[in-house]
């Protein structure tokens, strides 16, 4: 697979579990674009290279710093490091084949468009609700065929339960609870981050596998 | 005309029966009623939002159709 735009609509039907070869190798010729590398990203990252998803960008201009250890696959021989390239350096121990693209840069939308060219599925996983806002407003615009796996609401200590992914667009995919705000002063613990980084990773691969509904 | 309008997260207290919850209520609008219409009708804060019309994305210069269904999500923070 490969493509923005219409190539991402004309993918071929849904591959069931019995096609453990032809789902292999569409995975392994995918890719998807991971705008942020914080909880969500990192971790999402990781379980969409060990399913086998053969390329990924990596966008992020932070680096990794102590805090972040407490839900981001990071390690405390990384805090300095960029977080593309730190995350970079971690998928390859899972993965030494797997083709990466890093992105150290801030988006807005001016570039949003071109880091994530060629991307089958984007992944948002940024923290601020604005960008949030911002990347699913530019992407459902302008390239409206390139699905889009977005997340509102994964802090504190509410059940795991209520985070769910939802198809609410044609190509906008939501995952979360919908209502946890890290603006309320709630905690984000490993544990509900690493639910919600799982729901977007396999949204994304059942998408990449031609399924629609996540 | 009718159309039916969802809000997700805190929005849901500004639907006019203040019941909340995510169902979509109906509302009966004027033809050629935007969706920016219908935020200020509702009195939506000025904040971040995505907004859909029967799942494709809309903004607010969008007009509504009758049997239109608008879906309203403010971006929750956390990542």
């Amino acid at each position: 697979m490969s493509g923005t735009g219409a190539d991402a609509q004309a993918c071929p039907p849904p591959l069931t579990p019995s096609d453990d070869l032809a789902m292999r190798a569409r995975l392994g010729a995918s890719h998807v674009a991971i705008v942020g590398c914080g909880g969500l990203g990192s971790n999402a990252a990781a379980m969409l290279v060990r399913s086998g998803v053969g390329k990924l960008t990596l966008v992020d201009f932070d680096t990794v710093e102590e805090d972040n250890l407490n839900r981001q696959l990071f390690f405390r021989d990384q805090i300095g490091m960029l977080k593309t390239d730190a995350l970079a350096d971690t998928l390859r121990r899972i993965e030494p084949d797997v083709d990466l693209m890093l992105v150290r840069e801030c988006l807005d939308e001016e570039n949003l468009l071109g880091v994530v060219e060629g991307a089958d599925v984007v992944i948002e996983a940024v923290d601020r609700a604005d960008v949030k806002a911002m990347i699913a407003n530019v992407l459902c615009t302008d390239a409206p065929d390139l699905p889009l796996v977005s997340t509102s609401g994964l802090a504190g200590i509410d059940s795991a339960n209520e985070i769910v992914c939802e198809r609410v667009g044609e190509n906008f995919y939501l995952v979360g609870d919908l209502h946890s705000d890290v603006r309320s002063g709630l905690p984000l613990l490993a544990s509900r981050v690493m639910v919600a980084a799982a729901h977007q990773a396999h949204a994304a691969t059942r998408i990449l596998l031609g399924y629609e509904e996540p | 005309m009718r159309i039916t309008v969802a809000l997700f997260a805190h929005l849901s207290t500004f639907q006019p029966d203040g019941h909340g919850g995510r169902g979509a209520r109906t509302f009966d609008v004027a033809a050629d009623t935007t969706v920016g219409d219908v935020i200020g009708m509702l009195a939506l804060p000025d904040e971040p939002r995505v907004l859909f019309i029967n799942g494709r994305h809309a903004d607010d210069s969008t007009v509504l159709a009758e049997g239109d269904r608008l879906a309203i999500f403010p971006p929750i923070a956390g990542g």
